[in-house]
């Protein structure tokens, strides 16, 4: 089992519903194949730096999950051929160190996934920021 | 005197955070060591040290590729406010 991260985009044009079907369809794959998740990041819609296949703006989630190496194949052949999907990357982190950041990080998810629980979903959202112990997740997208 | 040096010499500031790993995702770390056209900065003008500015290479080519920051802004890609992505 290893530490990876997975970030996939998905497409902006998609209802609510059909976006969280996605995205609970991916964390599906990594179950079933024998993966555990450890934390998810939603980062939420976000403006794309440059378009891809001409939409400007993207769902991002982050993934984090220990798995075995034969999952990562699987999950990548799955996105690829998933149209909805825009871009993925799984980041590997192997190093003692870099496990002590993953860690870390995941720590920064989990905390900012309960933080605001109490408030309503719908503002955590558009929160643009990226995963840091820093980032307040009260920022708002102008 | 004749050759002067144009920019002043910096110290690393991952180093001055004591930064250990750069994310890419957390795009403030990498604001650093971008130009306004969101090339890399060379570590001679950024004053980087080779540790963090290997950490920083790596990590800006990882949030160009899930379109966190462009590959180019020049006249005829233009990003109408590019600051707007980082923030």
């Amino acid at each position: 089992m290893n530490h990876y991260e997975t970030l996939f985009v998905v497409k902006p044009t998609l209802t609510d519903e059909e976006t969280k079907a996605q995205i609970e369809k991916n964390i599906a794959i990594i179950t079933d194949n024998g993966g555990e998740i450890v934390a998810i990041d939603d980062m939420g819609m976000r403006k794309l730096a440059y378009p891809v296949e001409k939409n400007e703006r993207g769902y991002y989630t982050v993934v984090y999950h220990k798995a075995p190496a034969t999952l990562i194949a699987e999950l990548e052949r799955q996105m690829r051929y998933n149209e909805d999907v825009l871009k993925f990357m799984t980041v590997k982190y192997a190093k003692k160190k870099e496990i002590a950041q993953y860690d870390k990080m995941v720590a920064a998810v989990v905390k900012k996934n309960d933080a605001p629980a109490a408030q309503p979903k719908q503002e955590e959202a558009p929160a643009p920021e990226a995963t840091e112990p820093a980032a307040e997740p009260a920022k708002e997208e102008a | 005197m004749a050759e002067r040096r144009k920019f002043k010499k910096r110290y690393c500031r991952y180093c001055e955070q004591k930064v250990e790993f750069i994310d890419y995702k957390d795009l403030n770390l990498l604001k650093f060591s971008l130009s306004e056209r969101f090339k890399i900065m060379p570590r001679r003008l950024t004053g980087n040290c080779k540790r963090h500015q290997e950490m920083v290479t790596v990590a800006i080519k990882r949030a160009r590729q899930t379109a966190l920051i462009p590959y180019v802004v020049d006249r005829k890609n233009v990003v109408d406010n590019p600051f707007e992505l980082i923030r």
